[in-house]
Formats: structure tokens, sequence, C-alpha cells
């Protein structure tokens, strides 16, 4: 039997030919220099003591020693001519050696020292004191994140509230040009007053070095806690940009919520913890590997974190949180300019998408109508070719849940601009399968019910159920609600959508007029408007959206927000 | 349970652990050695080449046999490859500004194969030239255990090699644990090699040996600290200029993580 054995560190399995049975991973971790833990190659950093320091800095009341790191060792003091408590950071002394550290530490404090904002440890003073660099900051009167999470006491509507105060306090640094590249809860401070306050920034890039002597971090510059460091900053240091920082925070913020760091093939949030599921968008997005992937500017994340907040609901199921937001906003649907926005994508990128979709169909095609050649071709063999075309509607029925709603992400994730291939297309397979499956399923199967009982119940069905499936593959639904809720939304606009839904069949009986291949064209052209539409009505996170906008909504459709009178605008429909 | 003291031979440690760690910094490493000392001193450059060679010939077997080759043949290969390596003087061909041995002996060991391939390898060769005390049996078993996946053999390789230089590394912080009398030590204490450092279970562990807690994360702290030292002090046996260690830990940290 095939026991699979998992890393107690970053939860990943492990080969079966490991070394002492330690995942190989985490070995190689280990052989970081990450400043955590001090020491390097040669001597230690020894911390100087108290009174060593109070002897260098007359001008201080050194009070105590509150820890060392390898980013150097912090004490308590107090300046007495201002009368106020400053932290006073030492930086390890074998650094001075080091070639243009000098400069590169000027530098980089006077930079810091422009960073003032109400959560960015501010630095006072730096300079040199006999043989050790020093940095004066702001002392911050409470605990880091981690001995917060540690301790238990973060509650998840703290989680949401710290994380737009880290935002503001990195939008204002990368506004200023500065990366801080080693965000983690250790450097997240948060005082008495529940205000939060990062730390060490600048640290590392002022402890980074190019030259190749041996050092405290390496050659390259590579600095920051593995865990928390983006790909870019492990494999192509010097592409890195503010973008690091956005990941490191998708790590911080996974970490709050799951209490597990996100790695090897992690889960979405929502599905270890009971969170919102728009946050695992927030998070997911954030945690992408390449960096154009990721939100492009922290604003960004702090706005999608804030309206997940204050839309959050104590508790309800995702579908209901979802729904009630959905139908509270009064959405507008614009017909028209979906089918323009549908054209423009397809033209944009034509064969890819032409491809792609005729692909699926055809597959879908071939699984149904495969019985259906049998049986025409053996007319007199009526009861087995009548399980044969069964057997094969069956088939079709399995895979249309499934290859449709991959298709319909492929679109999604085309229009949000979003990098999507074959396999994003055919993800139903791999990804809500089970549900994708059911909903195919039960809707087919009552839609047929419906047309066979009195026709106008199954075009009302098939009209009002379009959103099911991009709804349990993108948002995380289950059929049920999937289809419920997608049946509420279109209500509202029956008509609206049922008109859409004649002018996409009439494209494409006139394609199948025109040629075969015209059918895969409007059926393309329809599934990007479809997708247009269902990003109106449905894309809520990772946009730069918010309710209090003057009522712009994603892809540019008007969205009126909640608190304006419910009075529904239709300039513009189809 | 595994078998991993079989696939190397280490008649002699190559150098003494703790002073590889240092000689990072200042001495010359193995690699470094061979890349410069190729034309002046010729000697000394096989001596370091085989030294290197002994630790990660498995990597090179279980290429061969990822490539295809019976078991039979990717034997003669690895041993011809070898004895060419050593003798022939291809170090001259090493690209400086690779500057790795890993990757300078996957590329050599690729234009080897294509080159083999053309010539009948019925005859074995290998008569009079210093054969490296290579342990192939052992080897297939092994290479029959390693997991298939969709790798590239290109990729397999990179990742075998990493294992190695971990299985080296762990030998050796063994050995020296032995050496001081701390056997029961390391094994006690070696699954806290991995992982934060400050979510250990320090407690249970001080419990189990009998002693404070505080001398347990001190016994702790300096082992990490020394399988650091030794781990990087080993793979700056295989790069040019120490300050690039850190780029190849990045490059290895990269290939175990692309799989998951």
């Amino acid at each position: 039997m095939d026991t699979k054995r998992i890393c107690p560190s970053c939860q990943k399995p492990l080969p079966p030919d490991v070394p002492l049975g330690l995942c190989p991973e985490c070995l190689i971790k280990a052989g970081f220099n990450t400043g955590a833990e001090a020491g390097g190659e040669n001597t230690g950093f020894m911390a100087p003591t108290v009174e060593q320091i109070a002897k260098l800095f007359p001008q201080l009341e050194i009070i105590e020693f509150i820890g060392k790191g390898g980013m150097g060792a912090v004490y308590k003091a107090r300046q007495p001519a201002l009368d106020r408590l400053v932290a006073l950071k030492i930086l390890p002394p074998r650094l001075a050696g080091a070639a243009g550290f000098a400069e590169r530490f000027n530098r980089e404090a006077r930079a810091l020292a422009r960073l003032v904002h109400p959560n960015i440890v501010a630095v006072h003073d730096f300079g040199k004191a006999g043989e050790l660099h020093y940095l004066v900051m702001e002392f911050v009167d409470g605990a880091n994140l981690r001995e917060v999470e540690i301790a238990g006491r973060l509650a998840p509507e703290q989680a949401l509230a710290i994380v737009p105060q880290i935002c503001e306090a990195l939008q204002f640094a990368h506004n200023e040009g500065i990366v801080h590249r080693d965000i983690k809860p250790e450097n997240i401070l948060l005082d008495k007053k529940g205000r939060v306050k990062i730390a060490d920034f600048g640290i590392a890039k002022m402890l980074s070095q190019t030259s190749d002597q041996a050092s405290l971090t390496g050659a390259r510059g590579v600095v920051g806690t593995p865990h928390y460091m983006a790909p870019e900053q492990l494999e192509k240091p010097t592409t890195v940009d503010h973008r690091a920082d956005i990941f490191s925070l998708g790590v911080v913020f996974y970490e709050m919520r799951t209490g597990e760091l996100p790695l090897g093939k992690f889960g979405a949030p929502s599905t270890k913890v009971l969170v919102d599921v728009r946050l695992d968008q927030v998070v997911l997005r954030a945690l992408e590997k390449e960096p154009e992937r990721r939100y492009q500017h922290v604003s960004q994340v702090k706005t999608a974190v804030e309206t997940i907040a204050s839309t959050t609901a104590s508790g309800p199921p995702q579908g209901e949180a979802l729904g009630r937001e959905v139908l509270a906003r009064d959405y507008v649907l614009d017909l028209g300019s979906c089918l323009r926005r549908g054209w423009t994508l397809v033209r944009s990128d034509f064969w890819p998408l032409v491809g792609l979709t005729a692909l699926v169909l055809a597959l879908l095609a071939v699984a149904g109508s495969a019985g259906g050649v049998v049986w025409t071709n053996s007319p007199g063999d009526g009861s087995r070719s009548g399980t044969t075309s069964s057997g094969a509607s069956v088939l079709a029925l399995l895979l249309f849940g499934p290859l449709m709603g991959g298709l319909s992400l492929y679109f999604l994730k085309r229009i949000r601009g979003e990098p999507a291939n074959v396999e994003t297309a055919f993800s139903g397979f791999r990804h809500r399968f089970l549900h994708l499956f059911l909903a195919g399923f039960v809707m087919s199967l009552l839609t047929f019910l419906g047309f066979v009982c009195f026709v106008l119940p199954g075009i009302y069905l098939a009209v009002a159920w379009c959103f099911t499936l991009p709804l349990v593959i993108d948002k995380r639904l289950d059929f049920w609600p999937a289809m419920e809720l997608s049946r509420k939304v279109v209500r509202r606009h029956w008509w609206k959508f049922f008109c859409f839904w004649l002018i996409v069949l009439l494209m494409n009986v006139l394609g199948v007029a025109f040629l075969i291949v015209g059918t895969f064209v409007t059926a393309t052209l329809a599934m990007a408007a479809a997708a247009y539409a269902y990003e109106d009505i449905f894309g809520v996170a990772g946009t730069a959206a918010s309710p209090s906008s003057s009522g712009v909504g994603p892809s540019g459709t008007k969205v009126l927000p909640s608190l304006l009178p419910k009075q529904p605008r239709s300039d513009g429909g189809a | 349970m595994v078998n991993t003291s079989g696939a190397t031979t280490d008649p002699s440690p190559a150098s003494p652990p703790s002073e590889a760690g240092r000689s990072s910094a200042f001495a010359a490493t193995h690699w470094s050695i061979v890349l410069s000392a190729a034309q002046s001193d010729p000697t000394r450059a096989r001596d370091a080449l085989s030294k290197l060679c002994q630790v990660y010939w498995y990597p090179l077997y279980a290429y061969v046999r990822w490539r295809g080759h019976s078991r039979e043949d990717a034997q003669d290969l690895t041993q011809e490859f070898f004895a060419r390596l050593l003798e022939k003087n291809w170090i001259g061909r090493a690209d400086r500004e690779k500057g790795r041995f890993r990757s300078f002996l996957l590329i050599a060991l690729k234009r080897f194969l294509s080159d083999e391939w053309d010539k009948a390898r019925a005859q074995k060769r290998g008569g009079g030239a210093a054969l490296l005390p290579l342990q192939f049996d052992s080897a297939e078993t092994r290479w029959v255990r390693e997991p298939a996946d969709e790798a590239t053999p290109e990729q397999s390789f990179e990742k075998r090699w990493v294992l190695t230089l971990l299985e080296e590394v762990l030998k050796r912080l063994r050995t020296e644990y032995e050496q001081e009398g701390n056997a029961d030590l390391f094994a006690e204490l070696n699954p806290c090699l991995v992982g934060d450092r400050t979510s250990l279970p320090y407690a249970a562990l001080a419990k189990k040996l009998g002693r404070s807690e505080s001398a347990v994360k001190s016994a702790v702290h300096r082992l990490r600290q020394r399988y650091r030292n030794l781990l990087r002090g080993e793979i700056a046996q295989t790069v040019a200029d120490p300050g690039e260690v850190d780029e190849e830990l990045r490059h290895l940290f990269a290939v175990l993580a692309k799989k998951g």
C-alpha cells in the first residue's frame, strides 16, 4: 500500500526516497540565510549588551534589549529631551566592512525617512556610532502579528480590518518608489490601539549586496523569508518590483485566515475555514505566480477587501450572501454593449477563441449524435439502437456541464485579462466537476421535462438558468444554489435575456445557413457576450469598482448602488 | 527503509565537513580548482573532479536510464563517461560563464551520449583507466523505485541531484555528530532541521531527552546552523564563485517546487 506522508511544515506530500524522511523543499529552504536566525556563515552576530550600547549612545536612555534577528538587534530607549520612547536598531557590524554599504545605508535611510505615514514605523534618526550602524525608530507598544496569531487572538473581522491598513502603508511606500521586500507577520506590528505599523521597511534593500563577498544575505541581494517571498524574488531577483509585496501580503492574509501557509497545491481559503468566497478571489489573485497576473497596485487589494468587509453579514452561506448583494444592486443589462464588446474580443483573438469554442461544441455534438447515427443506420434494430442513442445522450449530458462550464470560465478569464489556455477550457473536469455535472444534468433534465410538458416552461427555464455553470465554476457555488441564483437574477429582466438568447439562436441558424463553420463564429460571439453580461452582473471582487463609486461598474456598464432608489434605467437595453 | 548509504562510496571524506563551510569563503572549492587548475595542474584538477563525481554519480546513472538505455548499457555508459571525463581533460570545455558543476556535468553527459549512440557499444572499454568505484547494483535498485512522472530526463536529473546533495549533507552531519558521541541526539533532533524555528516542539523534546528546554533550544539552534553551513559548503564545492551559492540554492529550490 502506498501511504503518502506529508511534511509537517509545508504540508506537501513527501517523495518516497527522501533522506531521513525529511521534506527536501524544507531542507533546501533551511539553507537560505533568512535573517530570522542569526549566525550566517562565519561568526554569529553577538548583540551588544545594554551597557555597551548605553556607552555608545549617551544621548539616549537605554531601557532594555527587545530582540535580535538577522536584521540586527533592537533596544527600547528613551529620548530624554523629547521624553518619548524610541526603538534603537543596531545593524550587524560585519556589514560595515562590505563594499558600498555605507552609501547604501545612507541612501535607504534617507528614503525611509520620507515614509511618514500613520501605518509605517517612522525613522527618526540614523548614523554610525563607533563601528555600529544604527537607526532610531518609532517605538511601537504592542505585539507583532505573529505573536497575535500564536496567542490565538485574531478574529476574522480583525483580519479584514488589518489588511486595508497594511495596503495603505504599502501603497504609500510604493508611491515613493520603495518596495518592502520582506513583508511577513513578524514585521507587521499592532499597537495597543489596534493600529497597524509596518516595520523594517527598506532594511532588506539596505542589507543586500552586489559584490561577491560572503555575506549575511548572499550575493545577488536576495533577502526575505522564503515562505513569504514572491517567486520572482527567488528566481529572478533583478526583476522584483512592488508586486512582490502584493504576493507577500497574500501569503500573510492567507495565513491569518486559515492558520496555514499557502504552499504547494494549497486550497482556497473557503475550503479550509468558513470565509466569504469572494475572499478566495482576492487572496488567489494576490498569490499568482506571475506578477502580471496579480493585482497591479496594493490599493486594488484594499478596495476589494473593503468591499467584502462592508458587505459581509455574519455567517450566511456564500450563495445567499452573493445573491443578496447582486440582487440589491439593481444592475442594468446593456445587451447591445455586451454584444459589441463580445465582438471586439472575438475579433481581437479570432482563431484561438473560435477554435476552442468549435472544439468544445464539436465534442458535445459528437457525444450527442453518435447514438443518432447508429439509430438511423440500423432502423430495424429498434430497441438496441434505442438504448445506444440514449447511452450517447447520457454521455453528452455527462460532458455538457463540465465542458460548457470550463468554456465559460475560459471566456471569463479572457475578458478579465487573465491568461487562459486550452487547459482552462477543460478545467471543468478538474475543478468542481461534480457540481458542474450535476448542474448540467439537472438543468437538462428539468428543461427537457418543461418542454415536453408545455413547451413554455422549458423555454423559461432554459433562459433562466443560463448563468448556472459560470456561477458553479467561477464563484464556486453548489449546483442548486447556482441554479436558484441564476434564476432569480434573470427573472428580473427575463424578457431581455430571452431576446438576447433568441438573437443568439437566430445568429446560429444564420451561421448554419451560410456554412456550418459560421455557427462556430456566432457561438463564440454568444459565449463572449454572455461572459460580459455575467461579469457585469456578478463581478464584484478583484476590480476597481466599489459601492460608493459613481455608479460605474466593472466592464464599464452602469451599476446603481443599493443606496439609490430602485429605478431600473433602461437606456441602451436590447 | 531507504538504502542511501550503499549508493555512494566515500573511502575518505572529501574534506572535513566543518572546513567546507569556512572554505567556501576563502579557500578554493573543488569545482573552482577543476576550472582553474585544468591546464596548469591536471592531477590536482582530476583529483578534485573525482571527489565531486563520487558524490554525484547516481543522478547521472539515473539520467542515462531515464533516457531509455538498458541497465547494462547504462552501467557501461556511466563508467565510460567518467573514465573519459577524468582522463581526457574535458574540463577544458567547461564554460566559465555557467560556472556550475551541475550544468557542466549534464551537458557533458548529453554530448557524450549523443556521440556514443553512433558508435557500436559492443566492446567494454575502460581498461587501464582509473575507474570510479561505483555501486551499480544498488543504483539500479534505487532507480527502479524512482517515481514515474511526466518530467523530462533533464528535470528528473536535476531533482535527483538536489536529493543526492541533501543526502550527502545529512550523511556528513550525522557522521559529525556520531564522531562526537552524539548519535542519539542527532537522531532525536533531526526533525527540527525543517520548519519554522518558533514552532518546534521544544517542550516535548526536552522531556524526552531529559534536559531543560533552553538546552534543547540551543542544541537545535546549533544543529540547524551546522546543517546550514554544511549545505552551503557542499553547494559551494560545485560552483566556481562562493557568491553563487545563493543563486544555486534558489535554483535547487525551484527545481523541487516545480511539480509540487
